[in-house]
């Protein structure tokens, strides 16, 4: 049984960002775009200091990834001069972001991006079995799966932390169940991109035992919750 | 439940063929020659898909239909992983101002599977350089645990303006070719491919037995120079595959020209290999850099060579850095190869090893 230990939902103005990054470091990040920024703020959020050098692992998805970056190179490179500013095209390389909170989280060992094909679906069902496979094989210590976006209007991060060991404040088991999709004993969580916000209201309340995620239907396993 | 992952068939179409065949035939036979693509007033070597469709859309789907038409029929419900750096940012530049970009990142991944009539679960990976090695990882680690029988792994990486004048403007680019560890080596040669991995639980000639990813933080460019962090991937990678450093025969190079990171690379190749160094080669003078597709489309033009036991010289390299002082294979061979490594270094920060190993 692996143990999920943070569930984390963070949003703010895309222009308060970088004071949350100072309120996190001390001071602020350079030269950081607003997923790593976003990254930075959550990924200290769910890991106390003490567990900042453990081989960590991070699991992020996106819908919209880089996508105002991504219209400010094109708009360099197709409208410019053809060549666009060095740090214009950096902003539009997600991952760059797990490379720039390195030195923050000296335990992140390893960094996936899955950028999503479509609004308002997600990837946890993919990320929180590959986080729990990885820590049962031993790949590492804890995983950090996110799922991070950013508008205009609007930045979001949807965070759940786990663990292979238990700490003392677990909030939650989870484990690869059967899927026995015919079976409905209990809710089962659509996978959308605030799995994270909907996963705290069934920890608040005091009903079901377990909680199941949807899962694509090729998948033979289920991540499923456990209350401790 | 772990079992082991087998490579069930293998899928590519890049600038040195129309089949991981065509390619391994195309590398013994010395081929390496590549186009050009201009960016204002600068050209740039360019290793492009030999199609003479203008109309981006249309050619992207031209060439994903190739490819998943060397698959063969799937099901349908196949899973489906797809790794790009770029997906159609070229579409977008060919469609001009102003931009339409839709709000899902990676909404290419939708039409990709209806053009290979894969209408189950997909998910889509970009982690610039490795993301053809992340994908695997995961399709890899879930039918290893039971979840999934089979996957299609797909590195697509079409060609783009934004790209190339991304890594011109940061002056990371040859101008003239692609030399491996070569001491002249001043740069990547970018280009372009699709390519497929059928990934499977039923027993193949191929198994993947080992593949760890790894991250570098040293900059966000390149990695340490030291090469420690990509000694620490290889060393993991070895024993997710329970070999040893003197089990492995052939190192595919990522070794793509650039002066940092083919530098960090035989500083980690000789602190895990030591003076038992096994033959080297890289691909990347033959195919070009082709990005988040360049870790399948490399595995796939690999094991055709092996398949063939017909190991190509590396093209590009005739002088030793001293710095280096590791040198790929200039001569071929017709070495039989049971396991060979391959590795990825990207930029951004990540880090990739593979091994396959010959099964039975």
């Amino acid at each position: 049984m692996i143990n999920l230990t943070a569930v984390l939902s963070q949003s703010s103005a895309p222009a308060d960002l970088p004071a949350a990054v100072r309120a996190a470091l001390g001071k602020p990040l350079r030269r950081a775009a607003p997923l790593t920024q976003l990254a930075l703020v959550g990924a200290l959020a769910c890991l106390p200091s003490e567990r900042r050098q453990l081989p960590t692992a991070l699991l992020w998805q996106s819908t919209s990834g880089p996508r105002l970056e991504t219209l400010t190179l094109l708009d360099e490179v197709c409208s410019g001069s053809a060549e666009p500013m060095p740090y214009d095209f950096l902003a539009t390389q997600p991952a760059i972001a797990a490379a720039q909170i390195q030195s923050f989280l000296p335990g992140l060992q390893t960094a996936t991006h899955l950028p999503l094909d479509s609004e308002g679906s997600a990837n946890w069902s993919l990320l929180l079995s590959l986080a729990i496979i990885w820590l049962d094989e031993g790949r590492c210590a804890q995983v950090l799966c996110a799922q991070l976006d950013h508008t205009a209007d609007a930045a979001s991060g949807h965070w759940l932390a786990l663990s292979r060991a238990p700490l003392e404040n677990s909030l939650a088991g989870l484990h690869l169940a059967q899927d026995t999709a015919s079976e409905q004993l209990h809710d089962r969580l659509p996978d959308t991109p605030d799995v994270p916000s909907r996963l705290a209201d069934w920890l608040a309340r005091n009903d079901n035992a377990t909680l199941s995620l949807q899962s694509p239907a090729a998948m033979r396993r289920t991540v499923e919750f456990t209350r401790l | 439940m772990t079992r082991p992952v087998f490579i069930a068939k293998t899928a590519l179409f890049c600038a040195r063929g129309d089949s991981p065949a065509t390619v391994a035939s195309a590398l013994w036979n010395g081929e390496c020659s590549a186009g050009q693509r201009k960016l204002g007033e600068r050209a740039f070597p360019y290793f492009g898909l030999p199609l003479d469709e203008a109309n981006w859309i249309v050619r992207a789907e031209q060439a994903l239909r190739q490819v998943a038409g060397q698959l063969g029929p799937l099901p349908p419900e196949t899973p489906l992983f797809i790794a790009s750096s770029s997906f159609q940012i070229g579409h977008f530049e060919q469609l001009g101002a102003p931009f339409d970009l839709p709000l899902a990142t990676a909404s290419f991944s939708q039409k990709i599977g209806e053009w290979m009539g894969l209408n189950g679960a997909k998910y889509s990976f970009s982690n610039a350089c490795i993301s053809g090695f992340s994908a695997l990882d995961a399709a890899r680690s879930l039918i290893a645990a039971g979840l999934i029988d089979d996957a299609i792994v797909l590195g697509v990486e079409l060609a783009n303006d934004s790209t190339l004048a991304g890594f011109a403007a940061m002056e990371l680019l040859s101008r003239t070719a692609g030399r491996p560890f070569d001491a002249r080596r001043d740069g990547l040669v970018l280009g372009e491919a699709v390519a497929a991995v059928h990934l499977s639980a039923k027993p193949a000639t191929w198994r993947i037995a080992g593949l760890r990813t790894g991250l570098d933080g040293y900059s966000t460019t390149g990695p340490n120079p030291d090469g420690s962090r990509i000694a620490d991937v290889t060393v993991n990678c070895l024993n997710d595959a329970n070999l040893k450093a003197t089990d492995i025969e052939l190192i595919k190079l990522q070794a793509a020209g650039s002066p940092a990171t083919d530098l960090a690379e035989a500083n980690a190749l000789r602190s895990v290999f030591g003076q038992r160094m096994p033959p080297l080669i890289s691909l990347k003078p033959g195919l070009g850099h082709t990005l988040g597709a360049s870790g399948v489309a490399e595995l796939a033009a690999l094991l055709a060579c092996l398949d063939a036991d017909k190991i190509p010289a590396t093209a590009g390299f005739s002088k030793v850095d001293p710095e280096i002082a590791l040198f790929p294979m200039v001569e071929r061979s017709t070495e039989h190869i049971e396991r060979a490594l391959l590795n990825l270094i990207g930029f951004g920060g990540g880090l990739a090893s593979l091994i396959v190993e010959r099964h039975g």
